[in-house]
């Protein structure tokens, strides 16, 4: 396959998003959208409680009140087990402020918050454990009867010889960092529309990064084959890892619907989305690493502590995450690992965007730059000396065929004019590098990692491609639709991508950890290939030449021996199916990672941010962030630069703004307003260095560009901010009032 | 979130809209540009039967030149028209404050009566329904408890109307309208440091008219929130200056977000009249602030860091006022 | 219960009568009513600003703060109605080249927000577009590709505008 740019037609150009002029003109459909004739709306009912054991419920007001079509609570779906072994709906204790209780479906949105309010339920309440410490103390009571002391689940590992890493090395340094609660805030709120009128067939409309898991999940816990459940997927408004898996709504709008044989819609308003949406819980981490006298890695230590609140749905993933993550950075002969997951009266936290490893790469990025400077190296050298470099095998067995860290940590140091800056800054600016990897799938955390996809080839030249990778904003689609175009000789406008209806497109685990270009895309040049595979034989005989030595491009097809005969696409597609044998052109493909565990590939990147302080006010302004990043290959470079843009808002927003504020297990900023994030005016200047290794395994050498970025930004604008304090700084966020606590610490108030 | 049942009037005149909240008996309220009052109503904090239209009355429209040389503005103007009103830009402080409140969004709902009326805020408080059944009720929900202050005896809440402040400075009065007829008021006296009842107007009372006096002098206006557009302030300060530009004869500034009505900060007036602005008199004055804050409300951010905001903006305020040339109102 | 009552409204061009009672939101009405479901419901407090839509004076208007009542006699600009016979409007055209559109659920927010920025201030700079853009929220790209996008489609339409009056450069 053609490596060199110049080789490729398709790939590389920009091309505008291909639901672009839908989602201007107000035509795409969103889940609020659907309107099914007779819906119905759900409300959840929730514990206004922490904690509280349920001493009655009673329904009787709510059921006879008109209009309501459908009350159910534990007694109803009492076989219901969602996540891991919990039960649908609470009956014996409520374990936080939101947790499930009962449901009703009724004729409009007033009514069937009336019946709400009329579902009676009597409470005990009983005394939260609403911090870590407080579940973790002598004597606290115990929330689940499986989780011993309070502790939901732990791993624990070493890989090489810690101790004997740590007893060589000349110097060691040991940090612990916090990070606080935080919330996904998509623009799309949660909501879902369940039709479950014939008992043989449910229908689920609802965003998603992954219409497969959702499906499974739904028919397992449902007790329905994974055929009678049809997941639809309209648009997907923001994923940032946090919509990975199926939440109790999906579960309880298809009950709410069997009850009444009707349609049943439910959306979080402005405050449930909190709860819904679960997000990031507070996390403790200590670092550790010994270095040798050369500044070289010799072990590393990471202790993680997680709330992970009130109930524990898939976040073990987080432990797998982040315990292989120093691997993917640098070459460590020697890690331990240990991660705790400890129950709380908080909402069962999830991911925030950056899956754990944002998150962790905060106090990462500080704790590694920190022991650099302990050392007096630039922490441009010491990343360099410790990164991990193509070819090289981490002790986790991952293999590194391409790695452009190296190139990105000196490109976008050198434009931001480090060397210049670092260290010389006046008082109260700063300059920070952070780095980061990111791998691209989700083997190991699956037992498979597959995507699928097919191809329709129409006789007028144009092609529908069908993949089950939900596209919730990325462009995925459209990297899709250019892709099989290279493949094809195709133009991106001859392609209509299909999605989101699990009845009709392929298998797809889903776009999260950054599968959906590597994965899916290697299954979309497969299945391109195989259909021109299928065209190659028509092509073949009327140029008369072998069918390697075809070149499909532009809309053409000719031999490389004789490059200026060329025969239309069309025509060789209309022989094909116009034949004696009526060959109809369709290609299939799949693509999973041929290893155990573990993914082929990484994308990396580096990033530096300037910032000034304001000394009065705590408040830390970000000028300039450079964005490195080797994503293999830019299939579609302006949509590269937008993912960049928006992994850098992001990842300043979690370092400097956003925190959901908890009191005694009670959010008390669930709103757009007092949730905060920046906004326009806080936008620093963002160059983006697109950095390409040309991936062996990738489709065309692309990696991805997924979650890469953030991971680099949180480090690289904490950093900036230690830089310019000249002060620890152990806590995200970093708001104004820590500030100014930690320029106290220094003395004085600075320049 | 969906508003509950009410019924709608929309008076003809201002007599009309003054009569129909006085029929009441005080279960109508106004209705202006709603941007407050509409999430309010959604989340259940206020119950009214019926929601009286008054933006569009005559009497609350049009930017008059007042009594000597002064503004008179119709409470009913969209926040919006008013930024792009000449006069106003010639009041940059006034113009900072208009600006300041919320998003343009809301700017070209909202109005400058509905600003000035703008209920006190708290995070116990401005919550859904649902929310708020998960805590006991407070002073504001009727209950007997402060959850922010727990020894307090009143609420707390917060008022952070952007323009109270700027125009209090400014030492603006409002024209009144009642069922006992109109009267006048200093906007100062307007507001009393109760979270529950934070203004002084009477049952089925308006604000008709906001006059700004002539001022010879200089106004400026500072914020500080968590970002820059659609925030509440973590404070806002608003000061006014009259007299040569290093040693004031008149000086008032206001600070706004800190209690539940703006808080002159007198000590720090004082010690700039006494001493004249100079970098050294600044930086004192700003530390003087404190002893004007008193007890503050710690609500959005934690203790002690309101009274560091307020200092340092007063700093940038006073800096301001010593050097911003401006022309009389 | 509230009286109901006939309102006409005019939404894109198109005048109808609806029955309304007070508590109904624009929004609501737009979206439940006319079928405009390009009109988000987001936060539903004016945080968020998904449910923009451009109100007769050609300012933005939040429509989940805004009584369909309010509305009667009057008309607005929904996102369904921005694009003409020709195709897309220069500030839609913009956002699709720039890259200014993801995940799409603010989209049409934001496009209405700049849209009647440009429409009662043609020269709008940088600063502008950042007042303007700040009453919405797009965690997906940061507003960065949005305000790019912006300053392109002001470059745009002062060059349009330029054309029109004094024709262009050449025949």
């Amino acid at each position: 396959m053609a490596r060199r740019k110049a080789d490729l037609a398709v790939v590389g150009r920009d091309q505008p998003r291909l639901d672009g002029a839908d989602k201007l003109t107000g035509r795409s459909l969103f889940t609020d959208d659907v309107v099914l004739p007779g819906m119905l709306v759900g409300k959840v009912v929730r514990s206004p409680h922490a904690r509280a054991r349920i001493l009655s419920i009673d329904t009787s007001a709510a059921r006879a009140l008109p209009g309501v079509k459908a009350v159910i609570t534990h007694a109803e779906a009492a076989k219901v087990v969602i996540g891991i072994n919990q039960p649908l709906f609470r009956s014996d204790t409520v374990n936080y402020i939101g947790d499930e209780v009962a449901a009703v479906a009724a004729v409009d949105e007033a009514t069937a918050a009336r019946a709400a309010a009329l579902v009676r339920v009597e409470y005990e309440p009983l005394p939260p454990l609403p911090t870590i410490d407080a579940a973790l103390a002598d004597g606290a009571p115990i929330l689940h009867a499986k989780a011993e002391g309070n502790l939901a689940w732990q791993s624990a590992e070493d890989r090489g010889d810690p101790d004997a890493g740590f007893g060589a090395a000349a110097t060691i340094r040991e940090d612990t960092y916090t990070t606080h609660a935080s919330h996904n805030c998509y623009a799309e709120f949660h909501a879902v529309v369940a039709d479950w009128s014939r008992p043989e067939r449910l229908t689920v409309w609802t965003p998603t990064q992954t219409a497969l898991l959702y499906q499974k999940s739904i028919a397992r816990s449902l007790g329905l084959t994974d055929g009678a459940v049809r997941l639809m997927t309209l648009n997907t408004g923001g994923g940032f890892t946090g919509r990975t898996s199926a939440r109790p709504h999906h579960f309880v709008a298809a009950l709410l619907s069997r009850q009444a044989g009707r349609p049943v819609k439910i959306r979080a308003s402005a405050d449930e989305e909190f709860i819904v949406c679960r997000a990031g819980g507070e996390v403790r981490y200590r670092y550790r690493t010994g270095v040798d006298a050369d500044g070289r890695i010799l072990a590393f230590e990471a202790d993680l502590l997680f709330d992970t609140g009130a109930y524990v749905e898939t976040q073990m993933i987080v432990t797998t995450l982040t315990a292989a993550y120093i691997h993917t950075l640098y070459k460590v002969d020697a890690t331990r690992y240990r991660g705790r997951l400890v129950h709380t009266n908080n909402i069962p936290y999830y991911f925030h965007h950056g899956g754990g490893i944002a998150q962790m790469a905060f106090g990462l990025g500080l704790h590694m730059d920190a022991l650099a400077r302990q050392l007096g190296m630039d922490p441009v050298d010491f990343h360099l000396k410790n990164m991990v470099t193509e070819g090289h095998t981490s002790l986790t067995g991952t293999y590194f065929a391409s790695c452009g860290l190296g190139e990105c940590i000196r490109r976008a140091t050198k434009q931001a004019g480090w060397k210049r800056k670092y260290g010389r800054q006046k008082p109260l600016r700063g300059i920070g590098l952070g780095i980061g990897a990111m791998a691209s799938g989700a083997k190991g955390v699956f037992r498979h990692d597959t995507s699928a996809a097919f191809i329709k080839v129409m006789d007028d030249g144009t092609m529908t491609l069908f993949v089950g990778l939900p596209d919730m904003g990325q462009s995925s689609h459209t990297a899709m639709a250019i892709i099989a175009a290279e493949v094809l000789g195709a133009e991106v406008a001859d392609i209509t991508v299909v999605s989101g209806d699990t009845d009709i497109t392929p298998l797809d685990v889903g776009a999260f950890t950054q599968r959906g270009t590597f994965n899916t895309g290697n299954a979309v040049k497969a299945a391109a290939l195989d259909a021109r595979r299928q065209l190659e034989v028509t092509a073949a005989a009327q140029l008369d030449c072998r069918r390697s030595q075809l070149v499909f491009r532009g809309r053409e097809v000719c031999s490389q021996a004789a490059p200026d005969r060329r025969v239309p696409l069309k025509k060789i597609i209309y022989d094909t199916l116009h034949s004696r044998e009526g060959r109809f052109v369709m290609g299939r493909g799949f693509y999973n990672s041929p290893k155990e565990s573990g993914t082929m590939a990484y994308s990396f990147g580096a990033q530096v941010a300037e910032v000034s302080i304001d000394p009065d006010s705590g408040v830390i302004t970000v000028e300039r962030v450079v964005v490195a990043h080797d994503v293999g290959r830019a299939i579609n470079p302006r949509i590269v630069e937008g993912q960049m843009d928006g992994q850098v808002f992001s990842g300043m927003s979690q370092v400097l703004y956003e925190e959901t504020l908890l009191e005694d297990g009670q959010v008390l900023n669930p709103s757009r307003l007092d949730y905060k994030m920046p906004r326009s005016y806080e936008m620093p200047r963002v160059e983006h260095i697109i950095v390409e290794s040309i991936d062996p395994f990738g489709p065309f050498g692309a990696k991805e560009v997924g979650e890469g970025p953030i991971v680099c930004t949180v480090p690289a604008i904490a950093n900036a901010v230690a830089n310019a304090l000249g002060v620890p700084v152990t806590e995200m966020p970093i708001a104004p009032w820590k500030v100014l606590r930690l320029l106290g610490r220094r003395g004085g108030k600075g320049g | 979130m969906q508003l509950p049942p009410f019924d709608y009037a929309v008076p003809r005149n201002l007599a009309e809209a003054v009569d129909r909240l006085a029929a009441s008996a005080g279960n109508a309220a106004a209705l202006a540009g709603g941007t407050d009052l509409l999430v309010n109503l959604k989340y259940r904090l206020v119950a009214p039967a019926a929601l009286v239209a008054i933006r569009g009355l005559p009497e609350l429209r049009g930017v008059r030149d007042g009594a000597g040389g002064g503004l008179d503005i119709g409470a009913g103007e969209l926040l919006a028209d008013l930024l792009e009103h000449p006069r106003i830009a010639a009041l940059g402080g006034l113009h900072a404050a208009i600006r300041a409140v919320g998003s343009q969004h809301i700017r070209n709902l909202g109005t400058l009566g509905g600003n000035l009326c703008l209920p006190t805020r708290c995070w116990y408080t401005n919550q859904s329904e649902a929310w708020r059944t998960a805590r006991t009720p407070c002073w504001k929900t009727e209950g007997l408890v402060c959850h922010v202050i727990p020894s307090s005896t009143t609420c707390r809440a917060l008022n952070s109307a952007d323009t109270a402040p700027m125009l209090v400075a400014l030492g603006a009065s409002l024209v009144l309208r009642g069922p006992r007829g109109e009267r006048a008021l200093p906007l100062a006296d307007f507001y009393q440091d109760d979270g529950v009842n934070q203004h002084t107007l009477q049952p089925g009372e308006l604000i008709v008219r906001v006059l700004v006096p002539a001022v010879a002098g200089r106004s400026a206006f500072r914020k500080l929130a968590a970002r820059t557009g659609l925030d509440y302030g973590y404070a806002s300060v608003a000061g006014v200056a009259i007299g040569p530009a290093r040693r004031p004869r008149e000086l008032r500034v206001v600070a706004g977000s800190v209690a539940s009505r703006p808080v002159r900060l007198r000590h720090a007036e004082a010690l700039v009249l006494e001493r004249g602005l100079t970098p050294e008199t600044i930086e004192a004055a700003a530390e003087a602030t404190r002893a004007d804050l008193g007890e503050v409300t710690n609500l959005f951010s934690p203790p002690g860091y309101k009274k560091r905001v307020v200092r340092g903006l007063v700093a940038k305020l006073l800096a301001d006022l010593a050097t911003t040339k401006e022309r009389a109102a | 219960m509230t009286h109901r009552q006939f309102i006409t409204l005019t939404v894109n061009g198109d005048r109808r009568e609806v029955v309304v009672t007070p508590e109904m939101l624009l929004l609501d009405v737009l979206r439940d009513g006319f079928g405009l479901t390009g009109t988000k419901r987001g936060c539903t407090s004016g945080a968020c600003g998904v449910c923009t839509v451009q109100g007769d004076d050609g300012r933005a208007v939040l429509s989940c703060l805004s009584l369909a009542i309010q509305w009667d006699g009057r008309s607005v600009t929904t996102i369904e109605g921005v694009a003409g016979p020709e195709g897309l409007h220069p500030v839609q055209q913009a956002f699709l080249e720039f890259g200014a559109v993801q995940c799409g659920y603010c989209t049409p927010g934001l496009v209405m927000t700049v849209k009647a920025l440009l429409d009662r201030t043609p020269a709008a700079d940088a600063a502008a577009i950042d007042e303007a853009l700040a009453g919405a929220i797009c965690r997906c790209t940061g507003h960065i590709k949005v305000k790019e996008a912006a300053r392109q489609a002001v470059l745009r339409l002062q060059a349009a505008a330029q054309e029109q009056a004094h024709g262009p450069a050449q025949g």
